[in-house]
């Protein structure tokens, strides 16, 4: 009983999420107990949390502690990837907002279960053991399921919600069964335990294997890689669009970190065995995402593919394992959460009649009735197909030379046809809202304040990447060094 | 290798989970192999204390019975987990105290909030 | 100030361009004109401060832009004399040829459109000369060539608008790709692509020599090859001259802003600033002198047969450019800088004038229909006289200073090249003359020969146009006298010492000599500056250009005034000749028979085997493939959690029976 000082643990580091949970449990309790007052002024104070969380992440100096007993650590990297998380949600609220409200489904608990999914996100990319991993993770998905299904109106998105945790959770068992094979062969969870493990195991016992590829399943899951990725086009087209956009952006993100942290600390040293899942998982992502999109005609179930050919291209920067590669990733990350936002606002705009709207064909002669509209979104689609001089060139360049550099030609030259295959969808988008002639015109003025200032954010990054693109370069590669130290 | 020194210490479990197989294989097997097979129709009938039954036996429960069950869950687990984190709260320190502390007070909220909803009214 | 000078196009473009709807076509014109007076308001400053003040050249970074391991490249402006020279012509010119466009377009549909066009073009000729490294300069260069595209192409209703447009294109992206290998190979030898490093180190690698297909190459002398031809592209020099004459199709204002007074004299620019790097490679310095003094005596003898009146001055403009760079070829960059100068003032006259020839003779651009006309549009008539006057390169004119000091320079540099450009120059220049009047008299005297109603609608252009002429008249009467001490002037009692220049001079007359004026934007090896030795060359080499340039203005009096059947009998004499002439030397046709047809006729037959086999094979193929591969895998979407479970599971399995095969 003599070590019972008041705080004898150092939770400095873990200011940033204590901030944003209390935050959002304090909302949930304003919430319930003011009602339709507080439902105005919630996503404004989420917002403002979100915001005081980045600037805790930022300014809280982290010197790579590890705190709760091994379990959390704070670094460079995971304060880059929380940043960009904060701030892919910030985005996804700006524009949630007025749809939440046109849609009535504008629940203070939307907000508060995002506020958590972000928790359980900054928790998942500063997890330094497979226990805090796994809870960080579910943490993260539980919110998501109720956001997919967070339309109890539509039974489309009900649908959604089961399917997506109904498999998540076959997910998560793989990755739990993954998690105790690996526990039962090296007898730790610890990521530094395990490093040193797998240094003095050589060869490393087949069962570590086994369980490092049901780890990498259940993450595939969560990445929606190929051919783990069957949930993406279903839950992306029967959620809410605000929740779509979320599932878009921003947990992709932090799967992706916490895949590249797994696979550069822990499985450091088995890299000829998970690149060649990561090669499988990739070239499959890239097939499917560019070749599903071809035949549809939701402009939500696109996305969902292209998402899915996005992770392919990050995958190729992953399985390029080095230094290059995570700060490849990382900005092909960043370019397309910024597209992705864009791209979603314009989605949004898309109503006819006060209902919204998600076929193609619906964009027909956009450009005539809102220009500005489809220039942004002609754009969007230019910069997805990877066109220079817009930013999502620039991200697919440093994939590739990535894999270049790590002599992957094959799937480096995989990866530019694949790409050649789904500018095919970018630019089909382009012609619908520049050349078909329009059969009923889309309502005019939709869109918010905020939701406009996120598309001419987004359009600008896209088109002005190229004037300074070290700015950002410069802060993946603190990152990516954090990560993967000299080695 | 020090793997297996881990993996004895799963050796009991591993035996009672054969032992466990073993005596209920053995129950079924054995009843399908020693007691006289009659098949009725009526063995296969709802039994409801000798009349005849009312309704089909998959009747619709109330949706709220599951709802304040999850509910009861909820606070069952956390009586299991005081459990073992009172025994060894001397072990664990004031790092252990204060965890179970941010868990009770996370189930408070969430308490505060279901009972505001109304999820705990009946009507 | 030079931020302002640049980028006041650059926002006059962005506003008339994108709000064109909104600030309507007057807003449009307004705006630009406003922003091209601002431009050259803050370029005049600039150049003020230079010449009279202390201003030391400087560079201002702007942003850093591309920072790729060693290769560093900045947005960056390099204000010294040699940009600020250019600028100032840039937006003088180019305000007045907006200014006047705004009567001259008064009748099109898209004015908003031509203003932004115009505008567009300012900034990017203004981020060429003003670049600090050969990568924005290119994005200048590929930028006026756009504008030049889209302006040559404006009345895009127009066929052969739009075929000069690709002409034009397609010709220049030759000259690019020279330009762009030299840029290649400049990083190559010097492992940098900014002015200030490479120019620092040209002297370390004049020895530098490539080995390339079992041949030595020097390396300089390669680099100032791959920039000549890039610059021979863009100032439409022999070879690559073709799409000039065509590019008149764009609006007159254009073809005075574009393809007389800046776009074209961007290679001259381009060497220019090179100067350093061409010191050391005296080979390139003679190709550049040879090919500038025949294109400047073909293109006169072209000019001699035309009957378009704007095709006659564009060969003019050529023939000047060949001038430009045949002094350029002598090491007299002074020289060529000055040339440039004048020119772009008189010939950006002689075009205005032109234009509001045809303006007021309702669009008709050929000598033949005009005639008869001068004392209806009197001062249209005096301003043209001004032009030729100094195009001529008589006394007192700019023209007489600046050409002079060219054919000077070229009869001092003493060798058998030189010498050759000397005398193709001073025929070129009795030609020049013997065409501007010929243009002059056909045009202005004589019978009228346009119809009746046309000679009715005959009027003189409105004030707006007729405003920036004086100006730019203002700049061909004075420019020359005013401007000839600094641009080429004898560097006097002062040594021409390498510490001279970098030694700010206090008193401002002190500063009013070539080296002190032009600082170290220009270098020029000690053994090479013969603008100092022209000004001590013989009498009769000094007096020639003028001697001819009279004989052939008297020349022209008589063949037009006093013998008008006289040219139809010297066609008849000198039938071959003219021949040869009157079809630009065969260029085009040259060009059809040996490149576009051989090009065209393996185009076909590679479309063939292309449609048959690769594109059988590879897009249409691969499009139906990729249909046929996106139907199949839309089968496996069917909706079904356990289908999605299954195929999880099964995937799953096929990874771990992969390693247990690997591994096993």
């Amino acid at each position: 009983m003599s070590e019972f000082g008041f705080l004898d643990f150092n939770l400095v580091p873990l200011l940033p999420e204590v901030f944003l949970a209390l935050s959002a449990m304090g909302f949930l309790l304003i919430g319930v107990s003011f009602g339709d007052e507080a439902r105005r002024v919630i996503p404004w104070y989420a917002l403002l949390a979100l915001l005081m969380t980045g600037v805790l992440v930022s300014q809280v100096s982290f010197d790579d502690a590890i705190v709760l007993g091994g379990m959390f650590k704070a670094d460079a990297y995971s304060g880059f990837v929380k940043l960009l998380i904060i701030g892919g949600v910030m985005a996804t609220l700006g524009l949630s907002m007025r749809y939440l409200e046109q849609e009535h489904i504008d629940q203070m608990e939307f907000y508060v279960l995002v506020l958590l999914a972000s928790v359980g996100m900054m928790f998942m990319v500063s997890a330094v053991n497979l226990l805090s991993l796994y809870m960080a993770l579910e943490l993260q998905s539980l919110s998501l399921y109720v956001l997919a299904a967070f339309n109890r109106q539509s039974p489309r998105a009900a649908e959604a919600g089961v399917k997506y945790f109904a498999l998540g959770g076959l997910a998560s068992g793989m990755m739990l069964f993954g998690i105790s094979l690996i526990y039962g062969f090296t007898g730790s969870l610890d990521f530094g335990t395990l490093t040193a493990s797998m240094m003095v195991m050589q060869p490393v016992p087949f069962a570590v294997i086994f369980g490092l590829v049901f780890l990498l399943a259940g993450l595939a899951f969560k990445l929606s890689a190929a051919p783990f990725h069957m949930w993406t086009p279903d839950v992306y087209e029967g959620a809410p669009t605000a929740v779509t956009a979320l599932f878009a952006m921003v947990p992709k993100l932090a799967a992706l970190a916490l895949l590249m942290r797994i696979l550069f600390e822990p499985f450091a040293y088995l890299v000829p065995q998970w690149e060649q899942i990561i090669i499988f998982l990739a070239v499959m992502s890239m097939i499917v995402g560019a070749f599903g999109a071809i035949a549809q005609s939701n402009i939500k179930r696109l996305i969902a593919y292209s998402s899915i050919g996005h992770i392919g291209y990050a995958l190729i920067g992953v399985a390029a394992a080095s230094e290059g590669g995570i700060n490849a990733v990382l900005l092909h990350m960043l370019i397309y959460m910024a597209m992705t936002a864009g791209t979603f606002a314009v989605i949004m705009a898309m109503r006819r009649g006060g209902r919204s709207v998600e076929r193609i064909d619906d964009l027909a002669g956009l450009s005539r009735s809102q220009p500005i509209l489809a220039y942004a979104l002609g754009i969007l689609m230019f910069s997805m197909a990877g066109v220079p001089p817009f930013a999502g060139f620039f991200g697919k360049l440093m994939i590739f030379q990535a894999a270049i550099g790590a002599e992957l030609y094959a799937l480096a030259i995989f990866g530019v046809v694949a790409s050649v295959v789904a500018a095919y969808y970018y630019l089909r988008i382009v012609k619908v809202m520049f050349f078909d002639e329009a059969v009923l015109m889309l309502d005019l003025n939709v869109l918010s304040g905020p939701q406009r200032f996120i598309l001419a954010c987004s359009v600008a990054f896209v088109l002005f990447f190229i004037l300074s693109p070290s700015a950002f370069i410069d802060s993946t590669q603190l990152a990516a060094a954090a990560l993967f130290p000299g080695r | 290798m020090f793997n297996e020194t881990i993996l004895i210490e799963y050796l009991p479990i591993l035996i009672f989970i054969v032992l466990a197989l073993g005596i209920s294989g053995a129950a079924v097997i054995g009843s399908l192999l020693v007691a006289k097979q009659k098949p009725d129709p009526d063995k296969n009938a709802a039994y409801e204390c000798g009349f005849d039954a009312f309704s089909d036996t998959r009747g619709k429960f109330d949706v709220r019975f599951y709802l304040v069950t999850l509910l009861f869950i909820i606070f069952d687990l956390e009586i299991a987990f005081l459990f073992p984190w009172a025994i060894s709260l001397k072990d664990i320190g004031m790092f252990g105290f204060w965890s179970m502390m941010a868990f009770l007070g996370v189930l408070t909220v969430g308490f505060i909030y279901e009972w505001k909803k109304g999820a705990l009214d009946w009507e | 100030m030079d931020v302002i000078a640049v980028f006041a196009p650059f926002f006059a473009f962005v506003l008339a361009g994108l709000l064109n709807r909104q600030i309507g076509d007057r807003g449009c014109q307004i705006v630009t004109c406003v922003g091209l007076l601002i431009a050259a308001a803050a370029s005049i400053k600039l150049f003020l401060d230079f010449a009279l003040g202390d201003q030391m050249p400087y560079v201002r970074v702007l942003a850093e832009w591309v920072a790729v391991g060693d290769f560093k490249v900045s947005w960056a402006l390099r204000v010294d004399m040699l940009s600020v020279v250019m600028m100032n012509v840039i937006t003088i010119v180019s305000s007045c040829v907006h200014i006047y466009s705004v009567g001259y377009m008064s009748h099109d549909e898209a004015k908003g459109r031509f203003m932004a066009y115009l505008s567009l073009f300012t900034f990017a000729m203004l981020m060429l000369v003003s670049a600090d490294n050969l990568l924005q300069l290119f994005f200048g260069w590929e930028g006026v060539g756009l504008a030049s595209y889209l302006l040559i192409g404006f009345w895009n209703e127009k066929h052969s608008a739009n075929a000069a447009a690709q002409k034009a294109f397609i010709v220049n992206r030759i000259g690019d790709f020279g330009l762009t290998l030299g840029i290649f190979t400049i990083f190559l030898v010097f492992g940098s692509i900014e002015f200030e490093t490479i120019f620092a180190n040209v002297a370390d690698q004049a020895e530098t020599a490539f080995v390339f297909f079992g041949h030595e190459f020097h390396a300089l002398t390669l680099i100032g090859l791959l920039l000549f031809i890039g610059a021979t592209g863009k100032s439409a020099q022999l070879g690559l001259h073709v799409w000039l004459p065509d590019a008149m199709e764009g609006p007159t204002p254009v073809s005075a802003l574009i393809h007389a007074a800046t776009m074209v004299t961007a290679g001259v620019f381009l060497l220019a600033r090179f100067s350093p790097v061409y010191e050391y490679a005296p080979f390139a310095l003679a190709v550049v002198t040879v090919v500038g003094a025949l294109t400047a005596f073909i293109a006169a003898t072209i000019g001699l047969t035309q009957f378009d009146i704007k095709r006659v001055i564009a060969y003019s403009t050529m023939s000047q450019l060949g001038y430009m760079f045949f002094a350029l070829g002598v090491s007299a960059y002074g020289a060529a800088m000055f040339h440039l100068m004048t020119h772009a003032f008189f010939k950006a006259l002689l075009f205005l004038g032109a234009g509001s020839v045809i303006h007021a003779l309702s669009g008709e651009q050929d000598m033949r229909k005009m005639g008869g006309i001068w004392k209806k549009i009197p001062v249209t008539y005096v301003l043209m006289w001004i032009g030729s006057l100094a195009l001529a390169g008589v006394p007192f004119f700019a023209g007489y200073y600046s050409k002079d000091i060219m054919l000077e320079a070229a009869w001092a540099r003493d060798t058998g090249v030189a010498h050759f450009a000397y005398w193709l120059g001073i025929a070129a220049a009795f030609m020049t003359a013997f065409y501007s009047w010929r243009l002059l008299f056909m045009t202005f005297h004589g019978k009228p020969r346009a119809s009746a109603e046309v000679m009715h609608h005959v009027h003189e252009s409105p004030p707006v146009m007729l405003v920036p002429l004086f100006v730019l008249a203002l700049g061909a009467l004075m420019a020359g006298a005013v401007f000839y001490q600094p641009f080429v002037g004898s560097a006097g009692g002062h040594e021409a010492s390498a510490a001279h220049h970098t030694e700010p001079a206090h008193e401002s007359p002190e500063r009013w000599n070539r080296q002190a004026f032009w600082g170290p934007a220009i270098q020029v090896r000690p053994g090479n500056d013969t603008l100092e030795v022209a000004h001590n060359v013989a009498d009769w080499v000094k007096r020639m250009p003028t001697v001819v340039g009279v004989l052939g203005i008297v020349l022209a009096f008589v063949m037009y005034i006093l013998q008008p059947r006289l040219p139809g009998r010297m066609k008849e004499i000198f039938s071959a000749p003219h021949t040869l002439f009157y079809n630009k030397w065969f260029w085009d046709e040259i060009y059809q028979f040996v490149l576009v047809r051989p090009a065209l006729l393996l185009g076909r037959m590679l479309s063939l085997g292309d449609r048959k086999v690769i594109d059988a094979v590879g897009p249409d193929g691969g499009a139906r493939a990729s249909g046929k591969i996106a139907t199949a895998l839309s089968h496996f979407q069917s909706g079904y959690i356990f289908q999605y479970a299954f195929v999880m599971m099964m995937a799953l399995v096929a990874v771990l029976s992969w390693f247990a095969f690997r591994m096993g």
